[in-house]
């Protein structure tokens, strides 16, 4: 019997500091066993429990995508126990990963449509690895137009700058970066996240939103998107709760009846309105 | 199935014998309380008590488990061993709602997609014994609103029902087969089968406790936001007390403890009752109060149970309103929400 509580062994191969706080990095694994590796069959908006043996585990959005075989890379902020054990570990250290976990981004859903993506701060992790997904040029084509809203509080809270620019330049992403408060250096655009939704007006015709950020700004876009015409069905968001077991078990994610760790993290809003609203 | 007539005198001695041949758990006397736990070679087990205190959840998942074992290299701490697989067990004196909530926990720790390894391996290797409750021990007793019945034999491999002369077992199962030889006795008859249906019909009717368990899932589907709610838990202490007895109560945590260059994860039991249960790194909880706390409990078991597994998680052991400090009562609240 497969035992799901004991993680893959796995060595740090990469490590990015992201913003220029320094507490958000992004970390590649490279799987210590080739048959791990093989197991590991993830989708876009999976997560997995990154496990350091001595300090627990903790579970964080894959931000990587399948299409980029060979590695796998979730980018932490340092907050609690394990994610500070992380951010003091060095390439070669070793640890652990258990999963893939939950459902995924709903890609055969998604399949077809037009795609609006909408992120604020470091929830853009699980965004990142759909947007790469679809513009692999092996699922490019399955994919309508590819609209990208991103925002942080000032340009140094952006992340994955480099792929930021490198998507800039491709004419298949509809790209808008976003911030708060700009700087001296700063030469894009300004404002909230949902403004600059607002200003990019998508079009809901044939079209799924997926959108990933702090409950504020999802509170104060969710309004645009409705105007905009895209119905409770075609709006997709994750959701996150306190997690240990991540396999439907331990008790502590549920929000009515499911299961944030097993029946998502990722929900539509209309199968969200019938949940009960505690999360 | 193979059905047997046992000489009542005989019972415990013959558990005791058993216990020096393989691991025999059952309920003892320790101090005031009778408490499940392992017997020495020959020692004899209860076989006239109420129920023990504790519930023999504990033999399928402990309150504290090693999932597995590590140690510290160069490069990190690394996976060393495996955690002991668990032994052979008879689990003797188990009563038929005790039994019953195995039932349950099973539906979750051995479902399709993620088996829990831990869980399935101690059950898969414990044989239950169940004492039917020819007179059910408690006012609290509620088994038959919940499903359950005094003499009921789900979950069970080898269910004893004393007659009163001796005692009917019945060999359920092929694990409670392999029990034939130990447990010898004569061949049951007929009039033993038909004095066991009386027996059994009166300890139903002995239940005197009755709530509308079933009635309020529907109730429970449309009332999540109900001032109901806001009241109940007023005089709850957070204890958790209700949710280690519980029969059926599996939540847990999972920590990591080391000493020196050693060291294990575990898993405990946690409760729903705990504001730490659901309390975020960003300090953020989704159940703040004690409201939203017992508003989980409640649902889970009456509402959650049923969506996922078409079963309610309560066996109506009752052991949740005996060792209650401020006497909430499980009854009054679900007999509360139907008149909702």
């Amino acid at each position: 019997m497969q035992n799901p509580y004991i993680p893959a062994p796995v060595e740090v191969v990469k490590i990015v500091t992201e913003v220029d706080t320094k507490d958000i990095k992004t970390f590649r694994f490279a799987f210590q066993n080739k048959e791990d590796e093989a197991a590991f069959q993830y989708l876009p908006g999976q997560f997995a429990e990154l496990s350091i043996f001595g300090k627990g585990e903790s579970p964080i959005g894959i931000a990587s995508s399948p299409t980029q075989p060979g590695y796998v890379e979730f980018t932490v902020q340092k907050a609690g126990v394990v994610t500070s054990a992380l951010h003091e570990m060095e390439v070669g250290a070793v640890m652990g990963i258990r999963g893939p976990l939950g459902n995924s981004w709903p890609i055969d859903f998604l399949a077809g449509k037009n795609i609006v993506i909408v992120g604020g701060g470091f929830a853009f992790t699980t965004l990142r690895s759909l947007i790469n997904y679809m513009i692999d040029d092996r699922n490019r084509s399955r994919f309508g137009k590819i609209t990208v809203i991103y925002g942080a509080r000032n340009p140094g809270l952006l992340i994955y700058k480099d792929e930021l620019a490198a998507w800039a330049k491709r004419d298949d992403i509809n790209l808008n970066v976003t911030v708060d408060k700009g700087d001296a250096d700063w030469k894009g655009r300004e404002g909230f996240v949902p403004t600059v939704c607002r200003e990019v007006a998508p079009s809901s015709e044939n079209a799924v939103t997926v959108i990933c950020g702090p409950p504020v700004m999802i509170r104060f876009t969710l309004p645009v998107f409705f105007e905009l015409g895209f119905s409770k069905e075609n709006i997709i968001t994750s959701l996150e709760m306190r997690m240990k077991c991540g396999i439907g078990k331990c008790g502590r994610c549920n929000v009515g009846e499911k299961y944030v760790c097993k029946d998502g993290p990722v929900f539509s809003l209309a199968e969200l309105d019938k949940l009960t609203k505690e999360y | 199935m193979e059905k047997r007539l046992i000489k009542k005198e005989t019972l415990a001695g013959i558990v005791g014998e058993l216990a020096g041949k393989m691991r025999v758990c059952a309920p003892m006397k320790a101090e005031d309380q009778v408490l499940f736990r392992v017997l020495e070679a020959g020692e004899k087990p209860l076989v006239d008590f109420a129920n023990a205190k504790n519930a023999p959840k504990n033999f399928f998942f402990p309150r504290t488990e090693t999932l597995l074992k590590f140690t510290r290299t160069g490069k990190g701490m690394v996976r060393a061993g495996e955690p002991e697989e668990g032994e052979k067990t008879l689990l003797f004196g188990v009563r038929p709602c005790d039994a019953r909530s195995f039932t349950l926990l099973d539906m979750l720790f051995d479902q399709e997609k993620y088996k829990d390894p831990y869980y399935i391996d101690k059950r898969a290797k414990t044989t239950i014994v169940a004492i039917a409750c020819v007179h059910p021990p408690y006012t609290t007793c509620f088994c038959t609103s919940v499903g359950g019945n005094p003499t009921d034999s789900a979950g069970v491999d080898l269910l004893l029902t004393d007659l009163g002369n001796a005692y009917l077992a019945e060999f359920l199962t092929p694990k409670g087969e392999e029990l034939l030889a130990a447990f010898g006795g004569s061949p049951s008859n007929a009039q033993a089968e038909k004095a066991k249906e009386g027996i059994a019909a009166k300890a139903a009717a002995e239940i005197t406790s009755h709530i509308p368990a079933h009635e309020i899932k529907p109730i429970l589907d449309t009332h999540f936001e109900d001032p109901f709610w806001n009241t109940l838990h007023q005089k709850c202490l957070a204890c958790g007390t209700c949710t280690y007895l519980c029969p059926t109560c599996h939540c847990f945590d999972i920590s990591d403890e080391v000493k020196r260059n050693d060291g294990i994860r575990i898993r405990n039991w946690d409760s729903c009752m705990f504001p730490m249960f659901t309390k975020e790194t960003s300090g953020h909880n989704p159940r703040s109060s004690q409201k939203e706390r017992w508003r989980q409990r409640v649902m889970h078991k009456f509402r959650y149970y049923p969506d996922n597994f078409n079963a309610i998680a309560c066996v109506g052991c009752g052991r949740c309103v005996m060792a209650c400090p401020v006497n909430l009562d499980i009854r009054k609240i679900v007999t509360d929400i139907a008149k909702i």
